[in-house]
């Protein structure tokens, strides 16, 4: 038997000949029905150019100000950053940790990640590092929360309309960009052709 | 897909890589390192039962305080009172803000509990070795990782409110004692999901 040309279900291990399905088809697992495989069309080029776009999009995203409140004539602004260092003055450093990291920190790493590992496959470089960088990828992806984030946005603005005026500032829009450019990459991105040219680039360079 | 019946991994004596998917020989000569990504190799989770155990324990021990506690304190011009997680949605139904009241009474009380009840399900599965229809517990697995996320909501809110309504005497939205600790389940709860491997879901069935 040829180990390669079988592949295992992640969620309920039956074994399986590896077939090849169609771009933009799925292959699910016919035990379980998990999604096994769905190539994209040009995976690696989309990842790239999708990554750069974040790139540009991180730092408006988190300095800029995304919400303003006014409140009988006291103005203050909110941005993304402030949230985490005003738990953090107050004392509640652990769930400043976490918003810290779910809102800003995965998600750039995700992105910078994301950049640096297309890049090399776009460029054909290889490179050591670049099944550590996919593996960590693969970990903190589930870690990056802008979606929900953006879903307190909203909840929390509901609650102040009653109290406040509200302003919204250009960082919300670099934020819903850089949420549509995250969205976007998680659904262009094939892990199984992503691992396949990682362990070619990397036998290539052992020749 | 080409289908065996009631052939795994396990049983023709391979092991999937948890990181990349490849396949491995479990009785190899070689270190159990996966040749691709270079993570170490095992046929299930390691640990997986006890692990899920230690945190879903955990996250119920938390989830007493985080709805016990209060999660915040809103005050406008000097007036106001903590409020817990059940408070803030009563708040929100006396406000004629019913829409927003239910998500967060999704995202904030029914997640969470629905989590750390479906994931003691699944270990009760797994220990008892109940014999169920193992495609509907896969999913229910499914469900659990994929709806953790949502419950950081609340806490995503907070920090937007704490940071935004910061405006001294006038008014003032401060984090309390339950965000910790809310926080926390909804971390180990996530870990917990991540930590349970679906395979053993099927490993106990006869058939």
């Amino acid at each position: 038997m040829k180990i390669l040309n079988y592949l295992a279900c992640p969620e309920c291990d039956l074994l399986l000949q590896r077939v090849l399905p169609a771009v933009n088809e799925k292959a699910h697992c016919p035990r379980c029905h998990y999604l096994l495989h769905r190539p994209r069309i040009q995976s690696i080029t989309r990842t790239f150019a999708l990554s750069l776009t974040g790139l540009f999009l991180l730092l408006p995203a988190n300095l800029l100000p995304i919400v303003g409140i006014k409140i009988l004539g006291n103005s203050h602004d909110g941005t993304l950053l402030s949230g985490s260092v005003t738990l953090f003055n107050e004392e509640m450093w652990a769930v400043a940790v976490v918003v810290f990291l779910a809102s800003i920190l995965f998600p750039m790493l995700s992105i910078i990640l994301s950049l640096l590992i297309s890049g090399h496959l776009y460029f054909h470089r290889p490179n050591r590092y670049l099944s550590a960088w996919l593996r960590t990828l693969q970990h903190i992806d589930e870690w990056a929360m802008l979606e929900v984030y953006l879903l307190g946005i909203i909840v929390a603005c509901v609650k102040l309309a009653s109290m406040a005026e509200l302003k919204f500032g250009l960082g919300l829009t670099a934020f819903v960009l850089l949420l549509w450019v995250t969205l976007m990459l998680a659904s262009n991105f094939d892990r199984v052709l992503f691992w396949q040219r990682i362990e070619q680039l990397n036998a290539h360079e052992e020749k | 897909m080409h289908m065996k019946k009631n052939n795994t991994a396990l049983a023709q004596g391979l092991m999937r890589c948890h990181e990349c998917g490849k396949l491995a020989q479990i009785h190899s000569p070689a270190p159990l390192i996966c040749t691709r990504c270079g993570s170490h190799l095992h046929a299930r989770l390691p640990h997986s039962f006890q692990r899920t155990l230690a945190l879903l324990l955990s996250g119920f021990a938390l989830y007493i305080p985080a709805n016990l506690f209060p999660i915040m304190t809103v005050t406008k011009l000097g007036v106001g009172e903590p409020h817990t997680i059940l408070g803030g949605i009563v708040a929100l139904i006396h406000s004629d803000m019913l829409p927003i009241a239910m998500l967060v009474l999704v995202a904030s009380i029914l997640v969470p509990l629905l989590k750390l009840l479906g994931l003691s399900l699944l270990l009760l599965c797994v220990h008892f070795r109940w014999q169920v229809n193992a495609k509907l517990w896969t999913r229910l697995y499914r469900i659990i990782a994929f709806v953790g996320r949502w419950s950081m909501l609340d806490i995503f809110m907070i920090s937007i409110l704490v940071s935004l309504v910061n405006l001294g005497g006038v008014a003032q939205v401060i984090a309390g004692s339950a965000a910790t600790a809310f926080a926390a389940v909804v971390v180990l709860t996530m870990f917990a999901a991540k930590s349970f491997d679906p395979r053993l879901i099927w490993d106990v069935q006869n058939d």
